[in-house]
């Protein structure tokens, strides 16, 4: 009798917690299509152009939230229209969305990729049947398709030249990615770059450098605790690559006092960073826009999706990938946000004022009232 | 013996127990009784039925018809928890210890001695176990390393122990000897001679032929489920038991020409 | 009559054999640690009377001290002098030894519970992702729900949103559990599928963002700029812990005597005792050694109206809450292992299920229970993670189940069941954290890390068995 009041106390408590949670995350779900292999049609007449999107997940809020709108806009002012399908996280199910979008008159086709690689052959024989594809967000090995992202190095560029910016001379600590994740090395080369001239001439001072498993908070907070303790917390400066392992290098900071001492980089306008960052605790977070890169891919679909050819789509440059193939592309530049900045996030509805300011002095920072 | 058994009444009836597996019957009209410091001996060969029809006294079993009567009393046995209570232990062939458990233990397994704060009262368990092997197994004394460091003998020990001291009458002991090495054979013996000289009744179940003459009184014979017949031990010879196991007839039934044939 | 019993078709003892032996003497040696197996040799004399009188052996054996333990705790200071040497003097500092304490807490926490888990011959793979659900749901609680409610910093955020992920995870847990215990489930899956699921749910809860910061109360469990104890306190704990060593003893001791046991030798019991109480006030010493980070000290001079004189403050920081909440947490399972007959029956479920069966232990409820009891530990576990970080992410968690599993296994628990120590657990969660600390602190780069810390899990698996072969 006993025990089982102590089981419905439980699950009333599990109860409980997963009703608060679901109703914030309500509103990600509802346009999605739930069966995985529907595909949804918004009215494609027969003479009009039609971009296909193939999501590989719809479910992440993402996509749904930031990039489709800015999709759909640039498709509809170029007077081509929209239709897409989920793949749900399913290499297999994208292939067959991929045949599926072709089959209802695709003209043009934007893939974010599952899976690089096995997606290849899908996208081999669209190319086949003269459909031009974009890789989105993701590459694609296809030298036949156009690769629309931003531009990692780019990222670690703005990241070094923050962090420089407000310590000219000192000891850096360098928190990398994940050692596996091409982006991590991607991201520590646009970092060289900007600060190798203060390295030669012997003003920056590399005293730590660490990959961090995974991309792990936790693991990179371990790491600068045991950086701090060898260097006995004679550093200037961290740049770490991005805001999740910023966060864990706050942590490590702030136990030693030093949070909002030594300026920190991150990348992804996480909110937590961007409180951060009006705290004072976090210098700059590199932010990529996703509306952007849906723009500029409805642009370029519908572009492509006229018979405009690769080469001659506007700000295209060359990318050249990992495997060596010489890719179309365009490489957007991102937004480094710092305190003078927090602006531009709240306008463009990235952060609501609230979560931004949360613990924020009045005051301290122009945004936060 | 046979005074003894006239006397007393017995402690255990099993009476024309029948347990049928789908159309077979595993055990077919079976009586047999025991006595208070008596050991019966339980034989045949295998699938005679003797496990199936011990089992049904342990609880492990229920009886498809028949019935048992302990010390007179009709009983109803159906569970290991209704054998228990009727003063019913049953020591398995595997002995059932927990290997990396010490010998206290292992004997108050699911019946833990708790101190007054609600925790385990080692001391006071293993003062008990002490005792009890006092009167089992005196050389035995390291009793606080794992069972799985214990010699075969001293196991034996320590599950015999644990039906002592739950105050059994009635001991099943399956194969009490299997596993072990002819000296701790030997002490098992001695085990057995303590249990009975405390009253305690025994049914053996056992392959070897020697250890039945060295611990019954008397041996009951099944094959294919039936009872052959039950025999005072001092008025069999080994080859008469043997020939009872194998042809299945009584040693006043069976001619010397079956028995030499034995000998082929 | 051997032609007849030799013609016989059903086994029978080897009769030649135990004619040939009766002459052995009665085997039952008392003194001899020697393992025998089922098949009990006793044709093999083992010289029993003369074995191992060596004077270290023999002081060990009758003061009754794990040799397995000491072994692990020699192995710990091989390994620390190793790292102080190479690090440059830097290992064996106060402050990285305070490090140590605080990074090991999560993991420790978290392999108390394991050592039950896999005792019981199970396995628990979700406890990573359970830890990112569970911390998740706590980090939402304090900042996105409850202070709506209450009001930010309300005392009612942070005990609530810890009751709550401790519910969580014995809910997890115990839903764990049940699946393995009453459906059949093998745990190797059931927490597998676990693995994933629960992360998924950490995802889900937050659509994947991360959450931040954490109540400033809840904080405390975290261990950072005011998550310690102090110096004083310190000093409590570490006298408390003194005097609770000898009054263990004592009580011991006069329980043996009660019952008409010979007690360990004086000599011994003092030895012990003041070992025991040497290692813990010199810990305590080191702990206090550790002086608060001079921006803190700063803060804490300002914040007390104390003027900051020219050399600095020296203020002691003291044991870090998550260190203690750990300490008790070990204290605890330790009670529960070999206090309880719920541990009791831990170990002879592992030890033999069908002994345990047949003894009436209630072996699938014992098992729930202890997937519960592993829930609310990486709930426990979850708290710390996510104060410490001041922050929660869906991605926390990542391959701590390896590492706490790991941490069980290097200190000793065997996965076949029935074997393993709490106190072993966390000397092997130490020896887990002090290599990846130490390597970072000597600039080894994280893939090398891993190469280290998988070579060196596997070899003290090896050790332990060769050990175990050759002395149990």
């Amino acid at each position: 009798m006993k025990r089982s009041i102590k089981l419905l106390v439980l699950l009333a408590v599990f109860a409980m917690i997963v009703a608060a949670c679901s109703s914030d995350s309500d509103d990600t779900t509802t346009t999605a299509a739930a069966g995985g292999d529907e595909t949804t049609t918004t009215a494609a007449t027969a003479d009009e152009l039609i971009v296909g999107v193939s999501w590989n997940n719809y479910n992440e809020e993402r996509w749904a939230k930031w990039d489709e709108p800015d999709i759909k806009a640039a498709l509809a002012e170029a007077g081509a229209s929209y239709i897409s399908s989920d793949a749900g996280s399913s290499v297999d199910q994208q292939i067959a969305d991929v045949e599926n979008l072709i089959a209802q008159g695709a003209d043009a086709l934007i893939i974010l990729a599952q899976d690089g690689t096995a997606i290849k052959p899908a996208v081999q024989s669209a190319i086949d049947q003269g459909i031009p594809v974009i890789a989105y967000d993701r590459l694609i090995e296809d030298p036949g398709a156009f690769y629309i992202t931003f531009d990692n190095v780019e990222v670690g560029r703005m990241q070094a030249r923050a962090i420089l910016e407000a310590v000219p001379v000192g000891n850096y600590v360098m928190i990398k990615g994940n050692a596996a994740d091409a982006n991590a090395d991607f991201l520590r080369g646009g970092q060289q770059e900007v600060l190798q001239a203060a390295i030669d001439a012997g003003d920056v001072v590399i005293v730590g450098e660490s990959y961090t498993d995974n991309w792990a908070p936790e693991v990179a907070q371990t790491n600068m605790e045991q950086f701090l303790t060898e260097l006995n917390n004679d550093v200037q400066a961290v740049v770490a690559s991005n805001d999740g392992t910023a966060g864990g290098v706050v942590a490590a900071l702030a136990a030693q006092g030093l949070d909002g001492v030594v300026p920190v980089s991150g990348q992804d306008g996480d909110g937590a960073a961007l409180n951060r960052v009006a705290l004072g605790t976090q210098t700059v977070s590199v932010w990529k826009d996703a509306r952007l890169l849906g723009r500029v891919a409805g642009e370029v679909a519908a572009l492509l999706a006229a018979g405009t050819s690769m080469e001659d789509v506007p700000q295209m440059v060359k990318f050249t990938t990992p495997e060596g193939n010489e890719m179309f592309s365009i490489l957007l530049s991102p937004q480094p946000i710092s305190a003078d900045n927090l602006d531009l996030v709240v306008t463009a509805g990235w952060i609501t004022l609230d979560d931004l300011c949360k613990d924020v002095e009045a005051g301290s920072v122009a945004v936060c009232p | 013996m046979t005074q003894q058994t006239l006397q007393k009444a017995p402690l255990v009836e099993m009476k024309n127990i029948r347990v049928a597996f789908g159309g077979v019957h595993a055990v077919d009209d079976v009586s047999v009784d025991l006595y208070p410091g008596e050991v019966v001996a339980l034989v045949g060969g295998n699938g005679a039925g003797k496990t199936t029809l011990i089992k049904t006294l342990s609880g492990a079993h229920r009886a498809d018809s028949g019935e048992i009567w302990i010390d007179g009393e009709r009983a109803t046995i159906e569970n290991p928890r209704d054998a228990k209570a009727l003063g019913i232990e049953t020591i398995y062939q595997t002995l059932a210890l927990a290997e990396n458990i010490d010998s206290p233990g292992n004997m108050f397994l699911g019946r833990e001695l708790r101190t007054r704060w609600g925790t385990l009262d080692d001391s006071a368990m293993e003062s008990a176990t002490r005792e009890v092997m006092a009167r089992l197994n005196p050389q035995f004394k390291n009793l606080k390393v794992p069972v799985s460091s214990l010699s075969g003998g001293q196991r034996q020990s320590v599950a015999i122990a644990k039906s002592v001291y739950y105050n059994a009458r009635i001991i099943i002991m399956d194969e009490p000897t299997a596993a072990l090495g002819p000296a701790e054979t030997t002490q098992v013996g001695e085990l057995i001679k303590q249990l009975k000289a405390e009253g305690i009744g025994i049914f053996l179940i056992s392959h070897d032929i020697h250890d039945v003459f060295d611990l019954a009184d008397r041996i009951s014979v099944v094959l294919q489920g039936k009872l052959v017949g039950t025999v005072n031990k001092t008025d069999v010879t080994m080859d008469e038991v043997l020939g009872m196991i194998i042809i299945g007839k009584l040693p006043s039934d069976v001619t010397q020409t079956e028995l030499d044939d034995l000998h082929g | 009559m051997g032609a007849v019993l030799s013609c016989l078709t059903w086994p029978l003892q080897p009769i030649n054999v135990r004619l040939a032996l009766t002459d052995v003497p009665d085997t039952d040696r008392e003194e001899s640690p020697v393992d025998r197996g089922s098949d009990a040799d006793a044709t093999e004399p083992v010289s029993i009377a003369t074995g191992r009188s060596r004077p270290l052996g023999s002081i060990i054996r009758s003061a009754e001290i794990d040799t397995r333990l000491l072994g692990m705790i020699g192995a710990l200071i091989v390994l620390w002098i190793g790292f102080n040497i190479m690090s440059g003097g830097t290992f064996l500092t106060a402050r990285n030894l305070w490090n140590l304490t605080v990074q090991t807490s999560v993991v420790a926490v978290m392999a108390t519970g394991m050592v039950l888990i896999i005792v019981t011959r199970n396995i628990d793979l979700s406890v990573g992702s359970m830890l990112a659900a569970v911390g998740m749901a706590m980090a939402l609680l304090q900042t996105e729900i409850l202070p709506d409610i209450f009001g930010i910093g309300h005392p009612a955020i942070w005990i609530l949103s810890l009751a709550a992920g401790i519910a969580l995870g014995a809910a997890i847990g115990g839903l764990q559990g049940a699946v393995v215990a009453y459906v059949g489930v093998p745990s190797f899956i059931v927490t597998l599928g676990g693995l994933l699921v629960w992360r998924g749910l950490a995802w889900w809860m937050a659509s994947g963002r991360t959450i931040a910061p954490m109540d400033k109360t809840f904080q405390i469990l975290g261990g950072g700029a005011r998550g310690t104890i102090g110096g004083t306190w310190t000093w409590i704990v570490g006298i408390a812990a003194c005097v609770g060593i000898v009054a263990l003893l004592a009580v011991r001791r006069r329980q043996r005597i009660k019952f008409g046991f010979e007690p360990r030798p004086m000599w011994a019991e003092i030895g012990i005792g003041a070992v025991a109480c040497a290692v813990v006030l010199g810990a305590t010493t080191v702990i206090n050694s550790y002086p608060m980070p001079e921006r803190l000290a700063m803060r804490y001079a300002e914040e007390n109206g104390i003027a900051w004189p020219p050399g600095g403050l020296s203020i002691p920081l003291g044991l870090a809450t998550p260190v203690l909440v750990a300490i008790v947490a070990a204290l605890v399972m330790q009670f529960v292992a070999t206090r309880t007959r719920y541990g009791r029956y831990v170990y002879a479920i592992g030890g033999n299920p069908e002994a345990a069966e047949l003894a009436g232990v209630k072996t699938r409820w014992t098992i729930v229970k202890t997937f519960m009891l592993m829930g609310i530990l990486v709930a426990v576990a979850a708290s710390i993670q996510i104060a410490r970080l001041n922050a929660a992410t869906s991605g926390m968690g990542q391959l701590a189940e390896l590492y706490v599993i790991a941490a069980a296994v290097i200190g000793g628990t065997s996965l076949s069941g029935g074997v393993g120590t709490i106190p072993g657990a966390i000397l092997g969660a130490l020896v887990m954290q002090s290599l990846v600390s130490g390597m970072v602190l000597m600039g080894v780069d994280a893939p090398l890390q891993d190469i280290v810390v998988g070579v060196v899990l596997v070899a003290a698996v090896a050790l332990d068995s060769f050990y175990r072969r050759k002395v149990t």
